[in-house]
């Protein structure tokens, strides 16, 4: 069984904003096509790289979002490049385009031109404002995006600029909002016949992740700032430990203050009995710096005697909101992930032996979820797609020779 | 209590102000036991996008958002939380005693007619109410049964509570967030309840519907929302696996470009984001903010080189940028093409920032309590829809009770007096 997208062809033309969906769609069975300038694309020069050795067939970024993935080269600047991708998209279900916007129409290669031949084709434009409006054509990243997102003016130190979240979540919010778009076109396409374009801001993608700001803004007119105090009250944040940090919640929400208590007095931590007072519970006291400074005092000390593995298996028994600040490393050796068989393995040409790699998303009990193969070597697919597209191997050969593919 | 209705009608009745013909979810129904964060901000993708989302509630377990600032004009109530509305937007809710034989009872026969269930209490919750997925799956055979603990739904550390913070902290988030030198400072939200898990969530959803439009068949979906923000940290991953290496955060430096960060303006607290990722962009950003004869300056001349200088460069352009309004210095130096952004409030995002007015990102929704207010509309747009997407504010608790009641299960009005008069609708 191939997976729940079996029968979908999609063509994903590469781009830091399609990476993500497309490798959501492929792993689900999906054929997904990604289509790379001659050479490869830009994705390829991503780091990190096996063994730290930059070259187009070692980054494993660019490994990591493109698995199950087939890949084709095509230059899409040239009559013939074009020509080609209008053909694959007469016969495609989907088309991931993270091109600036205005590229694909300067191509001939956009939604009206490729629907009047295949009306229940589904096109996904992500880019980084929306298809139109004053800012459409504005150049962005991942930073800039965060920052006219809003995002990045939460995040940081109350003492310092803003500060962008690890692992360029903008793009990534677009990527997955894309996904959910597409399939929700898709699904109305393969019943109805009539296919959608589906026009992703990647802008809009990151203004989602405001919590309730933009509500404390229109209700009560109030601009909520930065959060990123070490303590934001009195058994709320970031403590130290022996070996890193943890992050406790256990003020404001549910029993957690009492059994927070229970398990220090059980541990013979000093002061616990301080802690006892109801005015620690109170937000007003616990957000003082008074509050703050007294619960660091007696639950700082302890957490600092102990490792995060030890503090997470305490909270356990006591069902208490408190985790580790993991690592790569610690996930890597959680016996949780174990447990549930999280990581996969993750095969490499460039690579003798097998590494982990992050597997399914989710656990679906009868939709089958795999890593069909590895992300594509440059242009690792063209014989065989273009094979499918009927042209003969002469045809190729020439494609090649003229820096179309 | 028994039902009247002794098959429940699967017809969907719309209410009058509802016209769905266009929305690609028409039809499907979605009984969502989901509370707090990461829940429904998933089920409103699907409720903004047609599908009949009916939220079980109760006020004997509140959901905690429902009571959770920011009020109407500062005043507390059970319907006067934004937090709360802007993630129930195009949703029935229902009141609900579940301490009650008849309420489960009821929620039961929901079940039976919906397509999609879902919660995102701690694992084993659902169980103990007697409508774990087995249960589930009795009442519906193809019925679409999703999960959404913190850690999953199996596992050692399964059933330990947790928030969008603690997800952030147990994935690597929270590490790879803020300055090497200091404490790790994460994104100052909840992140991974907002965008991550609801998007994984809506779509492994939406792929179960076509698997079951193809096979028949439902699904059991057992979704770990800190496995879905694991999943966005790969490259980190296998930066361990691969080469040995346990990533650090690093700031607001970037491998692809510099320089690479958030720069002071004129004004309290106003900062603009700069990335420069070719010798091309250097030389706009040189030119736009004066610098000219940074141009020529060997030390700066190549990607390696500025780099390499980052942090005297840092201290050259935030200089100069602490001489300009940020809004004015973004427009002139996106006139050159230099990919710059505006480190936008959330006040910027709604009275400034043209370009989301022009998308109609925030609509405003007129709530019987809460009055016109702000909402998130989903962010891309379906073009071939001319149905308006953003139709309902949230539910008041309880408000469409005898609606969902009657129309959704066939039940008398005699019946559901009864009902109210025992409280079970509460």
């Amino acid at each position: 069984m191939t997976g729940p997208l079996e029968g979908l062809r999609i063509l994903e033309i590469a781009g830091p904003f399609g990476n993500y969906a497309g490798k959501l769609l492929a792993d689900f069975g999906a054929d997904v096509i990604l289509v790379e300038e001659p050479g490869g694309g830009k994705g390829r020069s991503r780091p990190p790289f096996i063994h730290d050795e930059p070259g187009v067939e070692q980054s494993l970024d660019f490994a990591y979002f493109n698995s199950s993935k087939r890949g084709i080269t095509l230059q899409l600047d040239t009559a013939d490049g074009q020509d080609l991708f209008r053909r694959m998209a007469a016969d495609a279900d989907a088309i991931l385009d993270s091109e600036p916007v205005g590229v694909s129409k300067s191509r001939g290669l956009d939604y009206p031109a490729l629907s009047a031949a295949n009306p229940a084709l589904v096109y996904t434009s992500i880019t980084p404002y929306g298809a139109d409006g004053p800012h459409a054509h504005f150049a962005a990243t991942d930073l800039t995006l965060m920052a006219t997102g809003g995002l990045l003016w939460r995040g940081g130190y109350l003492d310092g600029s803003p500060v962008r979240a690890g692992g360029n979540q903008g793009n990534l919010a677009a990527s997955q909002f894309a996904a959910v778009g597409t399939m929700l076109a898709l699904l109305d396409a393969e019943s109805s016949g009539q296919g959608d374009w589906v026009d992703v801001s990647a802008q809009e993608c990151v203004v989602m992740a405001h919590e309730n700001a933009i509500q404390f803004y229109d209700l009560e007119g109030t601009v909520r700032g930065r959060g990123g105090e070490e303590q934001r009250q009195a058994g709320i944040g970031i403590y130290p430990c022996s070996d890193g940090d943890i992050y406790l919640l256990a003020n404001g929400l549910g029993p957690f203050w009492s059994e927070l208590v229970s398990w220090l007095d059980a541990e013979h931590v000093e002061g616990v009995d301080l802690l006892r007072d109801p005015k620690w519970q109170v937000t007003e006291f616990a957000e003082s710096s008074e509050g703050k400074a007294g619960f660091s005092k007696i639950f700082g000390t302890f957490s600092l005697s102990r490792t995060k593995a030890e503090l997470y298996e305490g909270a356990k028994q006591y069902g208490i909101p408190l985790c580790p600040v993991n690592t790569p490393a610690d996930l890597v050796e959680s016996p949780h992930l174990a447990d549930r068989e999280y990581f996969v393995d993750f095969k490499h040409k460039e690579l003798d032996a097998g590494a982990l790699m992050p597997g399914a998303p989710f656990h679906t009990s009868s939709m089958s979820w795999q890593i069909h193969r590895s992300a594509p070597t440059v242009g690792q697919h063209n014989a065989e797609v273009f094979a499918e597209l009927g042209l003969e191997s002469h045809d190729i050969v020439g494609l090649a020779a003229g820096a179309v593919i | 209590m028994t039902l009247s209705a002794s098959q429940p009608e699967r017809s969907y009745e719309c209410s009058e102000e509802l016209n769905m013909t266009d929305l690609p979810l028409r039809g499907i129904r979605v009984i969502d036991f989901s509370w707090l964060g990461a829940g429904p901000y998933a089920t409103k993708i699907l409720a903004d996008h047609g599908a009949d989302v009916i939220r079980i509630e109760s006020s004997t377990r509140i959901d905690r958002l429902r009571i959770l600032p920011p009020f109407r004009d500062g005043i507390k109530g059970n319907n006067r939380s934004g937090y709360f509305a802007d993630r129930n937007s195009n949703k029935r809710g229902i009141a609900l005693n579940m301490r009650h034989e008849s309420a489960l009872d009821i929620a039961k026969h929901l079940i039976a007619v919906g397509d999609v269930v879902v919660n995102n209490f701690t694992p084993g919750t659902m169980e103990r109410m007697g409508i774990g997925y087995e249960a589930a799956r009795a009442l519906r055979p193809d019925v679409i049964y999703l999960e959404m603990g913190t850690q999953g739904a199996n596992g050692v550390d399964s059933r330990r509570p947790g928030y969008g913070n603690t997800v952030s902290s147990v994935t690597g988030l929270h590490h790879l967030s803020g300055d090497p030198d200091r404490y790790p400072v994460g994104t100052g939200t909840n992140y991974p309840d907002h965008v991550v898990a609801p998007a994984h969530a809506a779509f492994v959803v939406l792929v179960a519907l076509r698997h079951r439009r193809r096979t028949g068949e439902g699904q059991y979906i057992d979704l770990s929302q800190a496995e879905t923000m694991i999943g966005l940290l790969g490259p980190a991953i296998l930066d361990y696996t691969v080469n040995g290496r346990v990533q650090m955060r690093r700031g607001n430096l970037s491998h692809g470009a510099a320089p690479h960060g958030v720069y002071r303006c004129l004004g309290d607290d106003r900062w603009i984001a700069i990335a420069v990722r070719s010798d091309t962009e250097w030389i706009a950003l040189t030119d736009g903010l004066g610098l000219a004869s940074l141009r020529n300056d060997s030390r700066y001349a190549t990607l390696s080189n500025r780099h390499r200088h980052q942090a005297e460069l840092d201290d050259i352009i935030g200089t100069s940028t602490s001489q300009h309004d940020a809004h004015e210095l973004a427009s002139a130096l996106q006139e050159r093409g230099v990919p710059v952004g505006v480190v936008q409030t959330a006040q910027d995002l709604i009275e400034v920032d043209r370009q989301l007015r022009h998308r109609e990102h925030f609509p405003v929704l007129d709530h019987p309590e809460m009055g016109p207010s702000i909402y998130n509309a989903p962010p891309f747009r379906l073009r071939g829809v001319d149905e308006p997407v953003m139709r309902m504010p949230a539910p008041l608790l309880g408000q469409h009770t005898r609606e969902v009641l009657a129309g959704v299960l066939g039940m008398s009005e005699d019946e559901i007096d009864r009902l109210e008069k025992e409280e079970v609708l509460t």
